[in-house]
């Protein structure tokens, strides 16, 4: 990080302390260093969190990492979390799926057929920007307070940016490349199947990508409205009941599964697309 | 007609010179921003039945829009366009069409690029066939050792010659070539020219290959049509009266090669200001 700040600063010795020659700075541009920085900053957090004086009022409001890890702990042991995380992680992935068939599968077709994209657009760009969360309660007297109304949910702010995703990139398509197989006798499906998918990918992964996070995050806003189990409602639950300690343990889950996400997703991607360069 | 006979005659080919392609005043014309820019003028031409015959000009002047017409890529604004007696209204799928840009398919390898038109339904060729046809033309355009190589991780001209690989492992009638081995090297050009002949000989192909290579044009075609800057037209058309099958290392020293040049060269001399390799 300490790039940015040397490049914008605008005093010279700015760049100098940030940017310039000290060890600190030398140690800090090796992986290893920054590695270990990042360590550092959390070991340093933590422990001014634990052992930072506070008053009685304070200790209830901040909770400590002890405290968490030991609400953790037992959450691991006794089960709680597996339930409740694994919940979270069924509604979602379920509303993930649906969403992504749909959106592939319409936005290939709304791809192949341009003339429906035009009439059909200004529908699709309202839906697209609305904010889907809005639509919970709707789903609730629809579909009940259960799963089927937080997986519809998910699904539908899924289609949305896969499907705008899909369209765009079968729309990129290099016309040439089709052309020369169609001179080879590719059949139209054959077109779809060898062409258009594969240029579609990259763009189509780009969707799905950035659909996760808004699958996790709307996954959680339903369950923070109306819940008996999942990650949204452990915090809710705790929250209601003054119990910070669980709902930061909450989380604390929370973050994991996040960075774990984006993590897997990202390696996925340089896997599937190793022949871009 | 006459020209046509004498060139097949001349190739000394026991096939009957039926008359494979012929454009009869095909015009091209573009809307370019509401103006219209004339790229063609009337054409007419006609190419036999597995004639090699050469366009040759200056850049930009109407040699790819012949061959687009050809390959029903484009419709002519005026005319027609024949092949094998009939119109032309759609992508024609009797002929393998080598565009001047590479269109290999980034997401696969090089392999698995030239193996594509035999998966197609249309020629379904079982697997270990397949391979065995795709090794054989990875070695004939010289990319042996390049099978699992992306496109993007091969040269330009690398990347030509896996075009030329997958155009050719299909054995088209007719072979449409737009400026194949513009990005070569000269001793690698040779060796293409070369496996070039032999193939559309022992295949019996069709050709029709632009090029603004006069030494290229003079070494493999039976005719070559001089076009003129644009908006083209036909300028002359010359037989090439060398004797086949031609030593593409040596034709070039000969007498004839150097006579035929000459008489190209005038032709195209007051065209060709810049852009070309001669």
């Amino acid at each position: 990080m300490a790039e940015p700040v040397s490049a914008s600063a605008p005093l010279a010795f700015a760049g100098n302390r940030f940017g310039g020659g000290s060890a600190l700075a030398r140690t800090l541009a090796t992986p290893g260093g920054r590695i270990g920085a990042r360590f550092g900053l959390v070991a340093i957090l933590l422990l001014t969190w634990q052992f930072a004086p506070a008053g009685r009022a304070t200790q209830f409001w901040l909770s400590s990492p002890s405290l968490i890890a030991g609400t953790l702990w037992q959450w691991i042991a006794d089960g709680t979390l597996w339930v409740h995380l694994g919940a979270t992680l069924q509604v979602m992935s379920e509303g993930y799926v649906a969403g992504c068939a749909a959106g592939i599968s319409i936005g290939i077709l709304l791809g192949l057929f341009p003339r429906v994209h035009r009439v059909l657009s200004p529908f699709l760009t309202g839906f697209y920007a609305l904010p889907k969360i809005a639509l919970a309660p709707l789903f609730i007297i629809l579909l009940g307070v259960g799963d089927a109304s937080k997986i519809a949910l998910v699904a539908i702010t899924v289609f949305f940016l896969v499907l705008t995703n899909t369209i765009d990139g079968v729309r990129d398509v290099d016309r040439d490349i089709i052309q020369s197989l169609t001179l080879m006798g590719a059949t139209r499906m054959e077109v779809i199947r060898k062409v258009l998918l594969w240029a579609a990918l990259p763009w189509i992964f780009m969707g799905m990508r950035i659909a996760v996070r808004y699958a996790f995050t709307n996954t959680l806003l339903a369950e923070l409205i109306g819940a008996n189990r999942g990650l949204g409602f452990l915090i809710e639950y705790h929250s209601g009941n003054f119990d910070i300690t669980g709902a930061y343990a909450a989380i604390v889950v929370l973050v994991l599964c996040s960075v774990l996400m984006t993590e897997l997703l990202t390696r996925l991607e340089t896997r599937v697309s190793r022949w871009r360069h | 007609m006459d020209r046509m006979t004498r060139a097949a005659a001349q190739a000394q080919r026991s096939a009957p010179a039926e008359t494979k392609i012929r454009l009869v005043g095909a015009a091209k014309t573009f809307r370019v921003r509401g103006s219209e820019l004339e790229a063609l003028r009337p054409v007419d031409l006609e190419v036999g039945r597995e004639e090699f015959v050469a366009l040759v000009g200056p850049s930009g002047c109407g040699k790819s829009t012949i061959l687009n017409l050809v390959a029903g890529l484009m419709a002519p604004s005026a005319g027609r366009v024949l092949y094998d007696g009939q119109e032309v209204t759609g992508p024609n799928r009797r002929v393998g069409y080598l565009t001047q840009k590479d269109t290999l398919l980034p997401w696969r390898a090089t392999a698995d690029n030239i193996r594509i038109a035999l998966e197609l339904k249309c020629r379904a060729t079982p697997r270990a066939e397949a391979s065995e046809r795709v090794a054989e033309m990875m070695d004939l355009v010289g990319l042996k050792g390049f099978e699992h190589h992306y496109p993007a991780e091969l040269s330009g001209g690398m990347r030509k010659r896996a075009a030329l690989a997958r155009t050719l492992i299909y054995e088209p009638e007719t072979l449409l070539m737009d400026e194949p081995f513009g990005a070569l090297d000269a001793q690698l050009k040779l060796l293409m020219l070369d496996q070039l002949q032999r193939l559309t000989q022992h295949r019996r192909m069709t050709v029709i290959f632009v090029t603004h290579d006069l030494g290229e044009a003079i070494t493999l075609a039976d005719r070559i049509v001089v076009i003129s800057a644009r908006p083209g037209r036909i300028r002359a058309i010359h037989d090439v009266r060398l004797e086949r099958p031609r030593d593409v290392f040596k034709v070039r020293f000969t007498e004839g090669f150097a006579r035929q040049h000459e008489r190209l060269w005038d032709e195209l001399k007051d065209d060709i200001a810049k852009g070309t390799d001669v």
